[in-house]
């Protein structure tokens, strides 16, 4: 065997490994350490502050926040300001008492999105 | 879909990356050295780092954008903002960088390999960017250079060792193979040294303490990185030896094949760093970790379970009870990618259905071991038919992998292509029985290739590396780090048995270490049999 025909094999076969077994591996995603509400809390209504803390830096930009009401509605929530850059706010404005759930979507600096549900009950203050 | 695709690309990106860099480094650091006898080789090197280069512009190019589809598909978000993105000036970075080295390297020896060394930059910079450094809160950028370092230093010693093997079949002069050779020693060893101290760092950073080495699946990785690595300084010592003082026209052909199992490892090595990127760092995930006396528990030696429960106890649908736990919002506590179908805790009947395929398949592999040791040892030649062992565990795997598909459970056959798993499940069957043929024909004489000798140490090692990159969880699952710990032996003994059974065949005649390599490997398969048959879930 030619030496350029060896390492064209060589690299077919460093390539196809590297390729094959890569296929399982994924990237860094974001991952909810802290929330508030926390999970399965309870909260008073009708105006409620949400804030969830990642374990790394988000782009909130690119980042979303959906309500789902108890009626099975959703409602995209508008963000507030980024401070500290590992978290995103928003403020959920007239809830009435219910069970609600707070769905989160987050990009990471590499561009992978992960996402979450934090379920939560609104009682009367 | 796409986000399969995404991964696939990425493994092809990080390969080409190490390559490219890897070949500017040796064309700079090591051959340059040699310019005035380098000629041809030089010329070999950089048309191989040329192709490279434009190979990793390809891979880049496809990832950047499948990742962007996937954040317009999933996310509903518009191009203009992808563009803005991180990652999409990463990529751009990488690209930029790696297109400019496709140029300059196309004016062969005229230009000046040096000029190289930027755009190499550019290409580091590019994966440092996307890489847990930049996303931390604290410390980012002197993490960030440590990982640049650690990338530099992998491209330097494993990229670099394709050049040098390139190098070593191109040269006429013993002398220069030799001073060659010394110098990569030279580079290597900064090399390690590199990403030795850069691993330390970053395992505190990342780790931050001993329960989270064996309490999370992150650090459970990164123990095994660090096993692996020792692997590869036990090679590369012995290279090192024969190139200090064995002699000249001894060393070549043992250097080539040492080089060829560090490779081989090396790429086992990155891929399993890629699957560490994949998994949130131990030091932020600090609940449900496992406790020393849970996995004591578990790993302490019982009787292995040689009966099946019957096939009633299972659950009827599985496909139905995982979208039951998913929209019961099982899921709601964690974090999870899109696409990510959410965890349904086992039965105990599952549990001791699994238990009893690993126990079975356990005491085949033990068969498989002993009898290789025997042919190896005692020259039996009867022994020498173990291969053919590999058929009745393709058969049982098949039967008993999945069963609620075909043909034991109620899902039909078709089923198998839509469920990863399984279809991953029938592709080893069939590998394994690919395996026994093939394997069987080298063990008594009837292979007329020697190629295919070597279908058995690559598959092997191949099913090492794939243990170590399988997917992982966003969370702390204990009973998914329980399994891991369970398997990681598995993997890095098949690693070893792979390269040690390659170099037994590969090195020449005269290496007397070709002798212990033969018993080496039988040994590590019977242990992996011993292992499985320990393999607990509960």
């Amino acid at each position: 065997m030619s030496p350029g025909r060896r390492v064209r094999t060589a690299s077919l076969f460093f390539f196809l490994m590297v390729f094959f077994l890569g296929a399982t591996s994924g990237f860094a995603h974001a991952v909810l350490v802290e929330s508030s509400p926390p999970l399965k809390s309870s909260v008073t209504g009708p105006d409620v502050p949400l804030k969830l803390r990642f374990n790394v830096r988000i782009d909130a930009a690119r980042s979303r926040l959906t309500l789902l009401q108890p009626d099975g509605s959703s409602q995209t929530l508008e963000l507030d300001k980024q401070d500290p850059p590992n978290s995103i706010s928003a403020e959920a404005k007239g809830l009435h008492p219910g069970v609600y759930r707070l769905r989160w979507q987050v990009l990471a600096s590499d561009g992978h999105i992960s996402r979450g549900e934090i379920p939560f009950t609104v009682v009367k203050r | 879909m796409f986000g399969f695709l995404s991964v696939l690309l990425r493994g092809a990106t990080l390969t080409f990356q190490t390559l490219t860099v890897g070949g500017i480094l040796f064309l700079v650091l090591v051959l340059r050295s040699a310019a005035s006898e380098a000629g041809d080789t030089k010329i070999s090197c950089l048309r191989w780092t040329r192709r490279f280069a434009l190979a990793l512009v390809v891979a880049q190019s496809f990832y950047l954008l499948a990742t962007a589809l996937i954040l317009m598909q999933s996310a509903e978000i518009g191009l203009a903002d992808v563009i803005g993105a991180n990652f999409v000036f990463a990529g751009a970075l990488g690209i930029a960088g790696s297109l400019t080295i496709g140029i300059l390297s196309g004016f062969g020896q005229n230009g000046s390999e040096r000029a190289l060394l930027l755009p190499a930059a550019a290409i580091i910079a590019s994966s440092v960017l996307t890489s847990h450094a930049m996303a931390r809160l604290e410390y980012r950028f002197p993490l960030a250079l440590v990982t640049a370092l650690h990338q530099l230093a992998t491209a330097a010693w494993l990229g670099g060792l394709p050049f040098l093997l390139m190098a070593i079949r191109c040269a006429s002069a013993p002398e220069f193979v030799r001073r060659l050779s010394v110098r990569f020693s030279q580079l290597a060893l900064v090399s390690v040294a590199v990403l030795a101290s850069g691993g330390v760092i970053l395992s505190f950073a990342y780790v931050g303490s001993v329960s989270a080495i064996y309490g999370t699946s992150y650090g459970a990785m990164v123990a095994t990185k660090a096993i692996l690595f020792a692997l590869l300084l036990s090679l590369g010592a012995l290279n090192f030896q024969l190139v200090r003082w064995g002699g000249t026209s001894s060393i070549l052909g043992s250097l080539r094949r040492f080089g060829e199992a560090e490779i081989g490892i090396g790429i086992t090595v990155i891929l399993s760093a890629a699957s560490l990127t994949s998994l949130p760092p131990a030091v932020d995930l600090v609940q449900d970790r496992v406790s020393a006396p849970e996995i004591y528990a578990r790993m302490t030696p019982r009787s292995p379970r040689l009966s099946s429960p019957a096939m009633k106890d299972l659950p009827e649908d599985v496909y139905a009870a995982q979208r039951k736990a998913f929209e019961m919002s099982s899921l709601s506590s964690e974090s999870y990618v899109p696409g990510q179908s959410g965890t349904r805790p086992n039965t105990p009947a599952e549990k001791a259905w699994s238990e009893y395929n690993h126990h079975w398949a356990g005491l085949i592999v033990l068969f498989i071991g002993l009898f290789a040791l025997l042919a190896q040892v005692g020259k039996i030649s009867l022994a020498r038919n173990w291969p053919l062992l590999f058929l009745g565990l393709s058969a049982f795997l098949f039967l008993r992998s999945d069963p609620e598909v075909w043909p034991l459970g109620p899902n039909g056959f078709w089923v198998t292509f839509a469920d990863p798993e399984v279809l991953l499940h029938r592709i080893f069957a069939a590998l394994v029985i690919a395996l026994a043929v093939f394997e069987w024909r080298v063990q008594t004489g009837r292979a007329a290739s020697p190629n295919i000798r070597l279908a058995f140490p690559v598959l092997i090692a191949v099913s090492g590396a794939l243990l170590l990159t399988h997917s992982h969880s966003l969370g702390n699952i204990k009973e998914e780090v329980l399994a891991e710990l369970s398997h990681i032996p598995l993997a890095i003994l098949a690693v070893m048995a792979g390269w040690s059974r390659w170099l037994e065949l590969r090195l020449p005649e005269e290496n007397h270490r070709r002798v212990w390599l033969a018993r080496l490997w039988p040994v590590c398969i019977s242990l992996i049999g011993i292992f499985l048959l320990n393999y607990r879930e509960m």
